[in-house]
C-alpha cells in the first residue's frame, strides 16, 4: 500500500511538467492541491467509517504500471465487438489502457460535443474551468488521486434543447501489456438547460493481469435537463473498480443512474446525487450479482439541499460463493429541504453461508414536513413460490434462477434503452448460469 | 342556527367564496351542490375553523354568537360537525380512544363531568348497530387502512357519538356504493331531529333520494346563485350545470 | 401552528428540586487513591479493589469516544466528585427511619414509597447519590431465595456470584465509560433470581442524581438462572443544576438457560434549561447476554438527560434465544440523543425485534444508531427492525445509522424506517372532533409510541405517559 503511494507520489513528479504545460493551465492548480492532499491523508483504510466494509489493501499491493505505452493496435474490432451495443447506432469513445482510440470511437462535435476529456481541456477551457473537480469530494483521497492523475476521459456537452439522437458509450479497455496495470479515468457530462441524453459506461479488461482503475465522473445536469446514465460492470475477476460519480441536479431536472454490477474483484462505487434546485427528480438503481471471490460496495448519498424534491433508490444484491456485498446509502434531508419525497429500498439474498451482507441504511432529516423512508431485507428466495413454480414443472436450478431474475428485476425498470436491457437481461441469464429468456 | 351573511373567503391572496348568503333553521336540511372548484369545500373548511382560509369579508353567527371569534375544536365544542371528505389517519389512536378522550374534552368543555366508561360503552355498540359496523372496528387505528367506505362510514358514526347540532356532510357520497349509501344515509335521518340540522354538500344528486333535502342551493364561482327545493337537484341531474352558467353570466 | 409547538415543547422540568440530604463526600478528582478511597470505604474484599484498579489502568490507555452524533463540551473527569453517600450510619428496618426529606422528595415526583408497596407490590431499592438508602420486601423476596440488594451489599454477601458475573457481559476493556464506571462505580443493584423461580412482584429501582457536581456510576448486575422470570424496572428523575453532570452507568444481565428477563427503564435526568445550559450527560452501557432458549428484552422512555448515548443490547448467544428493544426517545430544546441497540445473533434461530420510535422537537437532535450483526452460526436468524422519527418543528433534527452485518444465508432480516411529522390535518381532524391541540399532540405520540408503551409493566406506562406529556406538552397529567 505505502509502495503504491510512494510510486503514485514520485510519478505525479515526474510528469508533472507534462501535465501543467500551458494547454492544461485551467487545471494546474486544482491538480497540485488534490496531490498535495492524497499524500497527506493516504488511501483509505478500513478505520474511515466509509470504508469500514471495503478493505482495499489487497488490491493495493500490485506493483501497477501506471502509464502504460500506447497500444491500440494490440485490439481488433472483431475481438471487443461484444462488448459494444451492436444492434443500434451509437456514439462511442473508447480507450485502450487509458489512452484514447480513434479508431474504434465515434465521437462528434456537431450539435453537441462527445469528445475526450483531454481534447477538452484543450478546446473548452472556459467550461473546464467552471465544472472540472468542482463536484467530486476532493477531500476523499481516491478522488484527490484521480484528480492529480486525470489526463483522459470522456467529455460530452449537450446545448440547451437538444436532445443527442442516439445512446453514447465510453468503454475502456485494459490489455495490460504483459504487467498490472492502473488506469484514472477521469469524464465529465454536462447537460445544458432542456438537453437530453443516454449514455453507458462500460470497464473491460483483456488480460489475466490485476488492472485497477479509479474512475471519477462529474456530471451536471442544468435547468430542466434529463440525463440518463448507466454502468454496466461485468468486468473479469482479476479486475478492480473504484468509481465515484458525482451528479449535480439543477431544478426541474431528472437523472436516472443505474449501476448493475456481475464481474470484477473489487468493485467500489460511490454515487452522490446532489439536488441544488427546486422539483428535481433522482434515480438510482442498481443489480448486483456476484459470486466466488467477489467484493462489491455500493454507497450513494442523496444531498436534498433544495424543497419539492422526489428522490428513489432500489438496489438489489444477491451473493453467492464467498462474495461480500456491502451497501451504504445515506439520505440527507437539508433543513429549508422541506416537502421532500425520498425512497430508498435495498434487498438481498445470500445463497451460501460464505456469503455476506453488510448493509447501512441511513437518513439524516434536519427538514419537518418530508416523507423519508428506507428499507432494508435480506432473506432467501420464497420456498413458497419455489414450490409452485417446480409443481408447474419447473426444475429447481432453473426456477431457482428465475425468482432470483424476478427478484431484481424491478430494478431494470428504468432502463430506458431496449437493446441495454436485452443486453442486461442476457448477462444476468449468464451470471445465474441458465439458459433462459429472461425479461418479465 | 346559522347565518352566513355575505361571506368572503379564500386562501392566501386567492378569494374563493365571494359573498356566500345562507340561513339554516334547527331541523332543516340543506343540500349544496356544484360544480369541481364552486367553494363547496371552502365554505365546510371556513365554518369548522380550517388555519389556511382567511375571511376577509362578512360573518357567520351560531346561535347567537360570531363563530370566526372561535378555535376549532371550540367550534366543535358548541356542536358543529364536519364529516371529512378525506378523513385522516391517525396511527397507534383506536377510534375509541380518540372518541372518549372527544367526547370528554366537549364534555369537559361544558361544564359536565367525563362519561362514565360503562354509559360510552353502550352508547357506542347502539350506533355501531345503527350503522352496521362490525364490533372490531373499535380497536382499529383510527382510519388506518380502512376502504373509503369504512371511512365515511366512521365519520357517521362519530357524528352519531358526538350528537352534533349542526352537521356538514362534505361528499360523504363520493365513493360510496350502493348499499353503504344507504346504510350511511338511514344513519343520517336517524339522527334528525327538530333540534338539529345539516348541511350536505355534494356532487350526486342520488343522495338526496335518500336524505330528503329541505332546500337545495346551487354554489357557483363563490356565489350561491340559485336556492330552490328537491326539484332543483332534479334539473341539475337532467341538465347539468352548464345552463345554470350561461343563465348566471346573463343577468 | 408552529407557535403552538413552542408553547407546548418549552415547558419548564417540572422536577426540578433539589433535597438536601447532609453528604459524605470525596475530594474532588480522579486517581488511584480515590479508587482505593472508594472501595475501602464500602469495606470491600481485596479482589475488588484489585478489579477496580486494573479497570483504571485500562481507562487511561483509551480515549473519550466521539463516533456519535452529538456534540457537547467534554467532562473534564479530574472536576468530578467520585464518592458521595448520605451519611446514614444504621441500617433501616422500616420507612419511619429514613430521612424524611427523601420521603419528601418521592412524594414531590409522585413517586410514594408507601403507595408503591402497599398498592402495586413492588420492592424498591432506593439509590440516592450512589448509596442504597432503604431496601424493602427483602424478607419476601427471600423466601423464594430471589436476591436483591445494593451492589455493595452483594459484593461483601455474595463475593463468589459477584466475582463469577461482573464484567463478564461488558467487561473492563469494552468502551472509556465503561472502563471508568469499573473503576469507580460506588453502587448500584444486585439481583439474581433462582433456578425456575418466577419473580412474583416487578423489582424497580429509582435513581436520582443529587449532590452537585457528583458524577454517578451505577453498576447493576442481574443474574437469571435457568428457568427463572424478572422484571426489572429503572426509573430516574434529577434535580434541576447549572453545571453538567455526568452519568455513566454499567447494566449487565445474564439470562441463562430458559430464563427470560424484563428490564424497563423511564429515564428523565435533567435535560437543561430550554437555553441548553446544564442538564445530565447520560453514557450508559446496557447488555445482556442469552444462553439457550433464553430472552431479554430491554423498553426504555427516554425524555430526559442533555446528552444521551445509549444502546442497551442483547448477545443472543444461544440457540433459540430472543432478544427486544422497545424504545421511545424524547428530545426536545437542545436534547441530544443517539440511541439504539445492537442485537449480536450467535446461535442457532435466535430472533430479535428492534422498533425504536424517535420524537425530535426544539432544536434538539435525536439519532438511531443500531447493529444487527448476524453470524456464520446463526442458522435462520431473524430479526425484525422498525424505526420511525416524527419530527416537531423545522429546526430539529432526525438521524437513523442502522448498521447490518450478515453472513449467513438462512438469516432474515426486514429493517424499516419512515420520518414523519405531526401533520396539520391530523391536528385539524382532532380539533373539528372537539380536542384541542396540545391533546391532540399527546393523542398522536402516544398513538406513535403505542408499539412500545404497550411493553411497559401497567404502573410504568402511567409514568411514562406522564412524563411523554412533560416533555412535549406543559403538563403533568
Amino acid at each position: 500500500m505505502e509502495q503504491l503511494k510512494d510510486k503514485l507520489v514520485s510519478s505525479f513528479m515526474v510528469i508533472e511538467n507534462e501535465l501543467n504545460n500551458p494547454d492544461w493551465a485551467p487545471v494546474f492548480d486544482v491538480r497540485q492541491k488534490a496531490m498535495d492532499h492524497f499524500e497527506t491523508k493516504g488511501f483509505p483504510t478500513k478505520k474511515d467509517e466509509e470504508w469500514k466494509y471495503t478493505n482495499l489493501k489487497p488490491i493495493l499491493k500490485h506493483d501497477y504500471k501506471l502509464f502504460p505505452k500506447r497500444d491500440a493496435e494490440a485490439i481488433e474490432f472483431k475481438d471487443v465487438k461484444r462488448y459494444f451495443l451492436n444492434d443500434i447506432d451509437t456514439y462511442r469513445i473508447v480507450f485502450i489502457n487509458g489512452i484514447y482510440s480513434s479508431w474504434l470511437s465515434q465521437t462528434t462535435h456537431h450539435g453537441f460535443d462527445v469528445c475526450t476529456f483531454s481534447s477538452a481541456l484543450l478546446r473548452y477551457k472556459d467550461e473546464l474551468s467552471t465544472h472540472f473537480a468542482k463536484y467530486a469530494d476532493n477531500e476523499e483521497s481516491m478522488v484527490a488521486l484521480n484528480t492529480a492523475f486525470a489526463r483522459d476521459g470522456a467529455y460530452i456537452h449537450v446545448p440547451k434543447n437538444v436532445t443527442v439522437n442516439k445512446p453514447i458509450e465510453i468503454v475502456f479497455f485494459t490489455t495490460g501489456e504483459g504487467a498490472e496495470v492502473m488506469t484514472q479515468p477521469r469524464n465529465l457530462v454536462i447537460a445544458d438547460e432542456g438537453a437530453k441524453v443516454q449514455i453507458i459506461e462500460r470497464h473491460r479488461s483483456l488480460t489475466d493481469h490485476a488492472v485497477l482503475t479509479n474512475v471519477v465522473t462529474e456530471i451536471v445536469a442544468e435547468k430542466n435537463a434529463n440525463i440518463e446514465y448507466y454502468k454496466v460492470q461485468n468486468d473479469n475477476v482479476s479486475a478492480s473498480l473504484i468509481d465515484h460519480t458525482n451528479v449535480q441536479q439543477a431544478r426541474d431536472s431528472h437523472v436516472s443512474v443505474g449501476t448493475f454490477t456481475f464481474g470484477g474483484k473489487l468493485v467500489r462505487n460511490n454515487l452522490t446525487f446532489v439536488s441544488n434546485g427546486e422539483n428535481t427528480e433522482s434515480h438510482m438503481d442498481g443489480i448486483t450479482i456476484i459470486g466466488d471471490g467477489q467484493h462489491v460496495d455500493n454507497h450513494t448519498l442523496v444531498d436534498h439541499k433544495m424543497p419539492n424534491c422526489y428522490s428513489r433508490e432500489l438496489y438489489k444484491g444477491i451473493y453467492d460463493g464467498n462474495a461480500k456485498g456491502v451497501f451504504n446509502g445515506k439520505v440527507i434531508v437539508h433543513q429549508d429541504a422541506q416537502k421532500i419525497n425520498a425512497f430508498q429500498q435495498n434487498n438481498n439474498i445470500l445463497l451460501t453461508d460464505r456469503a455476506s451482507i453488510d448493509t447501512k441504511p441511513q437518513l439524516e432529516i434536519f427538514a419537518d414536513d418530508v416523507k423519508c423512508s428506507h428499507g432494508c431485507t435480506v432473506g432467501q428466495l420464497d420456498d413458497e413460490a419455489l414450490f409452485y413454480l417446480r409443481s408447474r414443472g419447473i426444475p429447481e436450478y432453473e426456477a431457482k434462477a428465475l425468482l432470483m431474475y424476478a427478484f431484481s428485476a424491478d430494478a431494470l425498470d428504468y432502463v430506458r434503452i431496449p437493446e441495454l436491457k436485452t443486453r442486461l437481461n442476457r448477462i444476468m441469464g449468464k451470471k445465474l448460469n441458465v439458459d433462459l429468456e429472461l425479461s418479465l | 342556527m346559522l347565518t352566513i351573511k355575505d361571506l368572503h373567503a379564500g386562501i392566501e391572496k386567492n378569494e374563493i367564496l365571494k359573498g356566500v348568503n345562507l340561513q339554516v333553521k334547527p331541523g332543516e336540511v340543506h343540500a349544496i351542490m356544484g360544480p369541481n372548484g364552486s367553494g363547496k369545500s371552502t365554505l365546510s373548511s371556513v365554518i369548522t375553523g380550517r388555519e389556511q382560509y382567511e375571511v376577509s369579508k362578512g360573518s357567520i353567527d351560531f346561535m347567537g354568537e360570531d363563530l370566526l371569534d372561535f378555535d376549532p375544536e371550540e367550534r366543535a365544542h358548541k356542536g358543529i360537525f364536519l364529516s371529512f371528505q378525506y378523513p385522516v389517519e391517525i396511527p397507534g389512536v383506536t377510534v375509541s380512544n380518540f372518541l372518549k378522550t372527544a367526547i370528554n374534552e366537549t364534555r369537559k368543555a361544558q361544564g359536565l363531568e367525563p362519561m362514565p366508561a360503562k354509559d360510552m360503552l353502550k352508547k357506542m355498540r347502539e350506533k355501531m348497530n345503527l350503522l352496521e359496523m362490525d364490533k372490531g372496528f373499535l380497536s382499529r387505528s383510527l382510519n388506518e387502512g380502512f376502504s373509503g367506505g369504512e371511512k365515511k362510514r366512521n365519520e357517521i358514526f362519530q357524528m352519531a357519538m358526538l350528537e352534533p347540532k349542526l352537521a356538514i356532510l362534505d361528499e360523504t357520497d363520493s365513493g360510496l356504493d350502493i348499499d353503504a349509501l344507504r346504510i350511511v344515509a338511514n344513519g343520517v335521518n336517524k339522527l334528525r331531529s327538530a333540534d338539529n340540522a345539516v348541511i350536505l354538500i355534494t356532487h350526486y344528486q342520488r343522495l338526496l333520494d335518500y336524505i330528503k333535502p329541505d332546500f337545495v342551493h346551487v354554489l357557483w364561482n363563490g356565489k350561491i346563485v340559485r336556492s330552490g327545493d328537491k326539484s332543483l337537484a332534479l334539473e341539475l341531474e337532467e341538465k347539468g350545470y352548464d345552463w345554470l352558467k350561461t343563465e348566471t353570466l346573463a343577468q | 401552528m408552529s407557535d403552538i409547538l413552542d408553547k407546548v415543547t418549552q415547558s419548564e422540568y417540572k422536577y426540578g428540586f433539589t433535597t438536601d440530604i447532609e453528604s459524605d463526600q470525596a475530594p474532588v478528582g480522579l486517581n488511584e487513591d480515590i479508587i482505593r478511597l472508594i472501595s475501602h470505604k464500602k469495606e470491600e474484599p481485596e479482589w475488588m479493589l484489585d478489579w477496580r484498579l486494573k479497570a483504571f489502568e485500562i481507562w487511561k490507555q483509551m480515549d473519550e469516544p466521539n463516533w456519535a452524533n452529538v456534540t457537547y463540551e467534554k467532562p473534564s473527569f479530574q472536576d468530578i466528585i467520585y464518592y458521595s453517600a448520605p451519611k446514614k450510619k444504621k441500617e433501616l428496618a422500616s420507612l419511619d427511619e429514613v430521612d424524611p426529606e427523601l420521603l419528601k422528595t418521592f412524594a414531590k415526583l409522585g413517586i410514594n414509597i408507601e403507595e408503591q408497596k402497599r398498592l402495586t407490590g413492588v420492592a424498591m431499592d432506593v439509590v440516592v447519590d450512589s448509596v442504597s438508602v432503604a431496601t424493602t420486601f427483602k424478607a419476601k423476596l427471600k423466601e423464594l431465595g430471589i436476591i436483591f440488594c445494593s451492589m455493595s451489599e452483594a459484593i461483601k454477601e455474595y463475593p463468589d456470584m459477584v466475582k463469577k458475573y461482573i464484567g463478564t457481559v461488558v467487561p473492563r476493556t469494552d468502551n472509556f465509560y465503561a472502563a471508568l464506571n469499573s473503576a469507580v462505580f460506588t453502587d448500584g443493584s444486585f439481583c439474581y433470581i433462582p433456578k425456575g423461580v418466577k419473580c412474583p412482584v416487578e423489582l424497580s429501582t429509582y435513581f436520582r442524581i443529587n449532590e452537585a457536581g457528583t458524577g454517578q456510576f451505577e453498576r447493576t448486575l442481574l443474574v437469571a438462572d435457568k428457568g427463572s422470570y424478572v422484571s426489572y424496572l429503572e426509573g430516574c428523575t434529577a434535580p434541576q443544576r447549572d453545571e453538567n453532570q455526568l452519568h455513566a452507568a454499567v447494566v449487565e444481565l445474564i439470562a441463562l438457560d430458559d430464563a427470560e428477563i424484563k428490564y424497563s427503564t423511564v429515564q428523565n435526568w435533567y435535560p437543561g434549561n430550554a437555553e441548553g445550559k446544564g442538564g445530565v450527560f447520560n453514557f450508559v452501557t446496557k447488555r445482556g447476554v442469552c444462553e439457550r432458549n433464553a430472552k431479554i428484552s430491554w423498553t426504555q422512555v427516554e425524555t430526559g438527560s442533555a446528552v444521551t448515548w445509549k444502546y442497551p443490547s442483547c448477545i443472543l448467544k444461544g440457540d433459540n434465544s430472543v432478544g427486544e428493544f422497545y424504545s421511545v426517545a424524547v428530545t426536545n430544546n437542545y436534547q441530544q440523543a443517539d440511541t439504539g441497540t445492537k442485537m449480536i445473533h450467535l446461535g442457532k434461530n435466535t430472533k430479535s425485534t428492534i422498533i425504536s420510535k424517535g420524537i425530535s422537537a426544539g432544536k434538539s437532535h435525536n439519532s438511531y444508531r443500531g447493529l444487527v450483526k448476524m453470524g456464520p452460526r446463526a442458522d435462520k436468524a431473524r430479526n425484525f427492525s422498525q424505526c420511525d422519527s416524527m419530527l416537531m418543528g423545522d429546526r430539529c433534527g432526525a438521524h437513523t445509522f442502522p448498521y447490518i452485518e450478515i453472513q449467513n444465508k438462512s438469516a432474515k432480516l426486514e429493517h424499516e424506517a419512515t420520518t414523519s411529522k405531526i401533520g396539520e390535518d391530523q391536528l385539524f381532524y382532532c380539533n373539528q372532533r372537539g380536542i384541542g391541540t396540545e391533546e391532540a399532540i399527546a393523542l398522536i405520540v402516544n398513538g406513535f409510541c403505542k408499539d412500545v408503551l404497550n411493553q411497559l409493566p401497567m404502573e410504568f406506562a402511567v409514568e411514562a405517559q406522564k412524563l411523554l406529556e412533560v416533555s412535549l406538552e406543559g403538563s403533568v397529567g
